[in-house]
């Protein structure tokens, strides 16, 4: 039993099928005794969930007399929106796009292909999401949408919110989906799993701002199938809550299936933030790139673990992989965990890590032109985040991303 | 005879790094509107001059006063002695990935505005003075486009340099090894450059070994520069004595 179990409300969905995707879960939950594996070494979850976040707030959030209805983001997007692990119920119509409640998905048996898929055992937090979900979207894109879907997570209350959804582009379509987490200072811890599923020729470009407030605790876990010729490109961006972790595990399925797993994070007084990927190369002429750069300030502390996994007769394949840090505090850490396994001939794999401070010399040269230590250092961090956020192909979200790495 | 004012004053100056004297009892100064040339051989300290005049980190002054525009020069920050006119023109400009040559103008232009109580630049001025100025210098807009320095050669640097000058019309530029890894063609260009920008008010401190940028920018005083001090004085004549005589004689004739 993990020690926080008790201090969980558990909701039986009325769905039946809903209701029995939950007892898996729930039975795999039962046998886990806590959550300090080894993917969780650098990452000490469990120690700063206190019975806090797990305790429904007095003040409830109240769905009916709430503005995050509101647009949040500045570019256009048809924008989803969830409060505190809730679902707003007013869906947008999306053309070429199905998008309807978890609920409503399972009791149409919608979800049918596509249960399953996880390994519980192994992702005890996508166990936990399983057992306790209550809410999420299933959203199959038949079309390429005319601007990407956004979906908004607001933190609104202290409590456990786990949100499951299942996107599925079919095949030849190209979509960008775009995740916001915000909050306020409630403790919340927002356990959060995608199922996403790329038909062949099809392309998802995936952005994530993870901004939640500075009680919240943080985890997302992207669980992604590429087919034949699709590809799953994906930007993470990291600035909020106390402890965060952004989990990408992808499984190149088919021939010319490619994967960007691009993120970036800045954190600062005692955050942590994890960005842990997982790329199974499983067939031959996949390929995979990742780039990381972090920015770590104060006592903050970055871990990165990254895995590449080539299975036998998975020839011809490239996966590379490369972690940057910038440590702008003596007292800031940085935790890298690369991991390459090969069980096939004739690739190319490749990893590298670097860690360092500013560039004294660099640093001086624009303080000797006349521009402002503060500013200087903003200008040289944001330089040093943009080569992460080089290969978004959206100019307007890549505008956005740089903007915000400037500010932050 | 008209009054010259004093832009810089630098007082019995003892300084260098951490443990070491490199600057033992520096006497120099410059009036407003004059051009310097400070000549001497590898080592004797003359970069080290221009990195405390510019305050960069790691050097330390141990007694003497530098005064700029009559304040106490060492009580400055490094961006704040800039805002007050001082230019360095590096001898190595660094390279710095990922920010715009564009975007680091307009930062470095605007910072000196706002010091002088002025407005920021709007876009399309900003882009017209620039272009403006970088087309004295034969840069080029893809060389604008680019990051800071990447990718540029010895002479593109300097002429990057000149360019900053330019914009930022300082009041007094030091210019440290400028002609060091330039070709004949890229010295003139840089040096024609910065003597386009002499108007009468502007100082020019430059360090050098050698004459050659004399023909494009003629100084009113050579120092030669010997153990961390002036040893001798004079004008341009200096400098061809000292470049017939070379420095090993020169300096052990002016110590007996």
């Amino acid at each position: 039993m993990l020690k926080f179990s008790d201090h969980i409300q558990f909701q039986d969905s009325s769905v039946p099928s809903l209701f029995s995707f939950q007892q898996k879960g729930r039975e795999v939950c039962a046998h886990l005794t806590d959550l300090k594996t080894e993917a969780f070494k650098y990452t000490p979850i469990e120690s700063v969930l206190t019975e806090n976040y797990f305790k429904v707030s007095k003040n409830a959030h109240d769905h009916t007399h709430c503005d995050c209805e509101k647009k949040f983001l500045p570019f256009e997007a048809h924008e989803i929106h969830f409060c505190d692990g809730a679902l707003h119920h007013h869906l947008h119509y999306i053309e070429g796009a199905e998008c309807l409640s978890l609920e409503d998905a399972f009791a149409d048996h919608e979800t049918a292909p596509y249960l399953n898929k996880i390994d519980l055992d192994k992702f005890p937090l996508a166990a936990l999401n399983t057992a306790y979900v209550q809410e999420g979207i299933f959203l199959r894109i038949s079309k390429t949408p005319a601007k990407p879907i956004a979906l908004i997570y607001n933190g609104k209350s202290a409590g456990f919110h786990n949100i499951r959804n299942f996107i599925i582009l079919e095949k030849g379509v190209t979509a960008e989906i775009f995740e916001l987490y915000q909050g306020n200072d409630e403790a919340y811890f927002i356990n959060m799993v995608n199922e996403i599923f790329v038909a062949p020729d099809a392309t998802l470009t995936h952005y994530l701002w993870q901004n939640d407030g500075k009680t919240a605790v943080h985890s997302s876990f992207n669980h992604v199938h590429v087919k034949e010729n699709g590809h799953f490109n994906s930007f993470a961006f990291q600035t909020g809550s106390k402890l965060s972790r952004c989990e990408t595990h992808v499984l190149l399925e088919q021939e010319n299936a490619t994967a960007l797993v691009n993120g970036a994070y800045v954190i600062g007084s005692q955050t942590l933030a994890d960005t842990t990927t997982d790329i199974e190369h499983l067939s031959a002429h996949t390929n995979s790139d990742q780039i990381v750069k972090g920015v770590m300030r104060d006592h903050a502390h970055g871990v990165f673990q990254g895995k590449i996994l080539i299975k036998p007769g998975a020839v011809q394949t490239n996966g590379h992989q490369t972690h940057r840090a910038l440590l702008l505090s003596d007292d800031a850490k940085v935790d890298v965990k690369p991991a390459l396994e090969i069980y096939a001939d004739d690739v190319k794999c490749s990893h590298g890590a670097t860690s360092g401070a500013l560039d004294e010399e660099q640093l001086f040269y624009l303080k000797s032109r006349g521009i402002a230590e503060d500013e200087a250092k903003k200008i040289l961090t944001s330089a040093f985040l943009n080569e992460a956020c080089e290969a978004i192909s959206n100019q307007e979200i890549k505008a956005f991303f740089e903007k915000l790495s400037f500010q932050i | 005879m008209t009054y010259k004012k004093e832009l810089l004053e630098i007082k019995n100056l003892h300084a260098g790094v951490e443990g070491k004297e490199i600057i033992k009892g520096l006497n120099l100064t410059i009036n407003e509107g004059e051009v310097h040339a400070i000549m001497g051989p590898n080592g004797a300290g003359k970069s080290t001059l221009s990195h405390i005049l510019t305050g960069k980190p790691g050097y330390v002054v141990s007694s003497g006063e530098i005064l700029f525009h009559g304040k106490n020069l060492l009580d400055l920050k490094t961006e704040e002695r800039a805002l007050e006119g001082l230019f360095l023109m590096m001898q190595y400009p660094v390279e710095i990935e990922g920010v715009p040559m564009m975007t680091f103008l307009k930062y470095a232009m605007n910072a000196k505005r706002k010091y002088q109580g002025l407005e920021e630049l709007d876009m399309s001025e900003f882009m017209k003075t620039v272009r403006k100025q970088a087309s004295k210098l034969n840069i080029s807009s893809e060389m604008l486009k680019r990051a800071i320095n990447v990718g540029f050669s010895g002479g593109e640097k300097k002429r990057m340099e000149t360019l900053q000058m330019a914009l930022l019309n300082p009041d007094l530029a030091i210019l440290d090894e400028a002609d060091s890894g330039l070709d004949i063609d890229a010295l003139k260009t840089v040096f024609l450059g910065i003597n386009a920008l002499l108007d009468g008010k502007k100082s020019l401190l430059i360090i050098t070994h050698h004459d050659d940028l004399f023909e494009y920018v003629k100084p009113d005083f050579v120092h030669v520069f010997s153990d961390g001090k002036i040893i001798k004085s004079g004008d341009q004549t200096l400098a061809f004595t000292l470049e017939a005589k070379g420095y090993t004689d020169f300096i052990n004739e002016a110590k007996c």
